[in-house]
């Protein structure tokens, strides 16, 4: 009853934001869909003051699944998988109380080019997997970040982790939860569940490219005499080429290591969608790729014209290319997630699984929660419309918060009949209360550009006072 | 840690490690003074209406003391003395973070002028960003519209109709906002007094409930009336921390949660209705 009246999500888009305060200097590195946005201050933060998350970022990575692909509905397994993959507490202490999840370094299964940990990274995008903060046991004592890898066409992609140490994409993950981030033993279902649902990220579709990965009617004469380059063997070993490890038809892997001469053996990374997986190489080292076509010219000794490195990375931008890379972050967006979890919780509800709406009631509510700072109220100075309307917003989406909290104290207690009577209420007051109240609102919340550059200027009014030396 | 904040680190704990006997104490000693005061004054079951008046004396006090606080801080901005000037400053917010079960709700004018938040320039969070973030004493301005809001607030405390719906509005609220997201460093990170607030917030949320509503909900339900004792409790329990990056963020959330549930479970065996998490959403 409840599955029939859900509106099926067409994509799974998530965001996940708290609203960490000002700090001097914006990090501008990155992608210009990404508006300005301000780094953890002060010294009472879980993560260290600096700290940059990108969690109000106005345009959010697109997320495609096989089974939109497919067009079936996603399975409960794939859902909870997503869940679980946004949710803080399968991971450790630290990263639960700074409300990190694999969502937050992968945002829709996307790298996150703009994460900066001071002390865990060497610049926007990289982190140190083996730090001591978030697991001291972990700590190998190198300062040694790695690229966040996006985790688009995941499933293509063995083996796993920069170095390729590890050929199974379970035990990948089950590394990062409980080694990497001290994450307690997550179960076989949860464990599954991610893997299935890192599983169906699919590559964003790249209308430039063809049958076996080759470049179709609507390349460029400069894209085209690339994709040739891209094959031609190398002057001072004709058994390579750049495509005998980027392999086209592949997924433009060769699931092996190599030594390129950036400081060891590293696993082939796949081009589909790179234009969108800044900084390359596995420590980050490059911003484009021109950077990467300069390093094999000169490692390589290819001996590149100008316009050879013009064409390479012409082709190369072709076959990193991928259609609809971001979407705006809006309440809609917001509410494609909260629809598939919420579908999830009623599953788990029918099935008296308890584990499962306690993570969903812990997801959901801290979404939500978020999504309530998205409409200030009246202590934000800078947001002066609509206040009526916005209170009635916050208001009805607070009393979603509850329910959510009533479904959970029910099913603890085991009273799975009144579990199932408050998910009836719970999904009224969503999807049909507060889901049209956010909507009518919208243009009085930071979703609105202008008036999240307004509510900025005023974070940064406020930084540059506590910074002012007289 | 850059050179700055570890300066501005030293600073804090030199002040709280100064003001904390002293303010654990005062607190202590006030906050049983008040409740027993409030008590008194409601013996005998009064009505809610009755109960609210009695909550009134106490607004009035923590107000009154939040006003004082705030014109000794004028002082020491006067007398040049940064330190002073902080600890004033962290004494102010004690009464005002007690009273936001009134402040919200009632006053959301003054409410922004004295505590906008996040992006403040003015009230309380304009002068804290340059008082401690800076380290700049040069707030006589923005400290003369806060006591003059102060001022205003305390005088219209005097005669506002105190009505025992909007207090249980109030009440709710405030256990919601309470398990907000503090992973970022909390309301008054640049001071790092964010702790403080929450645990004043309580203490502001268990002298409401007790001096107005826990004796009808007791005699209306006192299963409900215990379980709510308890959740406030575990909330105490959950803020009484020396640090706000060892908290339990997941389980305070949980907590204020549950406490909303049971006040929102507790309006109608009281004769209120079930208390709104925002004003104007009745």
């Amino acid at each position: 009853m409840i599955d029939s009246a859900k509106p099926r999500p067409e994509t799974w888009l998530k965001t996940r934001g708290r609203g960490f305060i000002v700090a001097a200097v914006a990090l501008l590195f990155g992608l210009p869909q990404y508006a300005t946005s301000f780094p953890i201050e002060g010294d009472q933060a879980v993560l260290p003051a600096g700290t940059e998350l990108n969690e109000d970022a106005a345009d959010v990575p697109h997320e495609i699944l096989s089974s939109e692909y497919r067009g079936d509905r996603t399975s409960y397994v794939v859902a909870l998988g997503d869940l679980a993959f946004n949710s803080p507490a399968i991971l450790g202490d630290v990263a639960r109380r700074a409300g990190i999840s694999c969502g937050t370094c992968h945002v829709n299964g996307a790298s996150n080019a703009k994460l900066f940990v001071p002390g865990l990274s060497t610049r926007p995008g990289t982190f140190d997997t083996t730090g001591a903060l978030f697991n001291p046991k972990a700590d190998n004592h190198v300062f040694d970040p790695v690229r966040i890898p996006s985790l688009r066409g995941a499933r293509y992609l063995a083996p796993y982790g920069h170095d390729g140490r590890i050929t199974s994409l379970r035990d990948f993950i089950r590394n990062v939860v409980v080694n990497e981030f001290a994450g307690p033993e997550p179960s076989t279902t949860i464990l599954d569940a991610i893997v299935a649902y890192v599983q169906e990220i699919e590559f964003l579709p790249n209308p430039k490219l063809g049958r076996r990965g080759r470049l179709n009617e609507t390349a460029s004469e400069t894209e085209r005499r690339g994709e040739a380059l891209f094959s031609k063997p190398f002057p001072h070993d004709p058994t390579l080429s750049c495509a005998a490890c980027h392999q086209p038809s592949g997924a433009f892997v060769d699931h092996l290591q190599h030594d390129v001469g950036s400081g060891g053996l590293f696993k082939t990374p796949t081009l589909l969608n790179a234009n969108f997986n800044a900084p390359y190489f596995h420590d980050g080292r490059y911003d484009n790729l021109g950077q990467v076509v300069d390093h094999f010219d000169r490692e390589f000794g290819l001996g590149l014209s100008a316009q050879d490195r013009g064409d390479l990375v012409a082709y190369l931008s072709a076959v990193g290319d991928g259609r609809q890379p971001y979407d705006r972050d809006s309440v809609m967006v917001r509410f494609k997630e909260i629809s598939n979890f919420s579908l999830l919780l009623a599953q788990a509800i029918g099935m008296h699984d308890r584990e499962t709406v306690e993570l969903a009631v812990d997801t959901l509510g801290g979404e939500l929660r978020d999504l309530i700072e998205r409409f200030p109220d009246h202590r934000d100075t800078a947001v002066t419309g609509a206040l009526v309307e916005r209170r009635l917003a916050r208001g009805a989406v607070k009393d979603v918060v509850i329910s959510l909290r009533r479904i959970a104290t029910a099913m603890m207690s085991g009273d799975f009949d009144a579990a199932t009577a408050e998910y009836r209420s719970y999904y009224d007051l969503t999807f049909s209360r507060a889901m049209p109240l956010l909507r009518g609102t919208e243009p009085w919340s930071l979703f609105n550009p202008a008036l999240r550059e307004a509510h900025d200027a005023q974070r940064r009014q406020m930084l540059r006072a506590a910074q002012a030396q007289r | 840690m850059t050179a700055a904040i570890k300066t501005r680190m030293s600073n804090r704990n030199r002040i709280v490690a100064v003001l904390s006997p002293h303010a654990r104490n005062w607190c202590g000693a006030v906050r049983g003074a008040i409740v027993a005061i409030c008590l008194a004054a409601n013996a005998g079951a009064a009505p809610l209406d009755a109960a609210a008046e009695s909550y009134r004396r106490c607004l009035i006090d923590d107000i009154g003391r939040s006003l004082n606080a705030a014109r000794t801080l004028r002082e020491r901005l006067l007398a040049g003395d940064l330190d002073g000037a902080k600890r004033a400053w962290i004494e102010s917010r004690i009464g005002w973070e007690r009273s936001e079960v009134f402040t919200s709700g009632f006053v959301p004018e003054l409410d922004q002028q004295i505590d906008a938040w996040p992006n403040a320039i003015h009230g309380f969070h304009g002068i804290e960003a340059k008082l401690f973030g800076a380290n700049r004493t040069d707030v006589g301005n923005e400290t003369d519209a806060l006591i003059a809001h102060l001022a205003d607030l305390q005088a219209q405390i005097e005669h506002v109709h105190l009505a025992p719906q909007r207090l249980l509005n109030g009440v709710a609220r405030l256990a919601f906002e309470i398990g907000g997201n503090k992973a970022d460093g909390g309301e008054s990170r640049l001071s790092g007094t964010s702790l403080n607030d929450m645990q004043n917030n309580i203490d502001g949320i268990e002298l409401a409930y007790r001096v107005i509503f826990s004796d009808a909900i007791e005699a209306g339900d006192p299963g409900l009336a215990g379980a709510t004792r308890a959740a406030i409790e575990r909330i105490k329990a959950a803020v009484r921390i020396s640090d706000l990056r060892r908290l339990n963020a997941e389980k305070l959330r949980a907590d204020s949660e549950e406490l909303v549930a049971l006040l929102q479970s507790a309006g109608p065996k009281i004769g209120l209705r079930k208390p709104t998490l925002e004003e104007g959403s009745e």
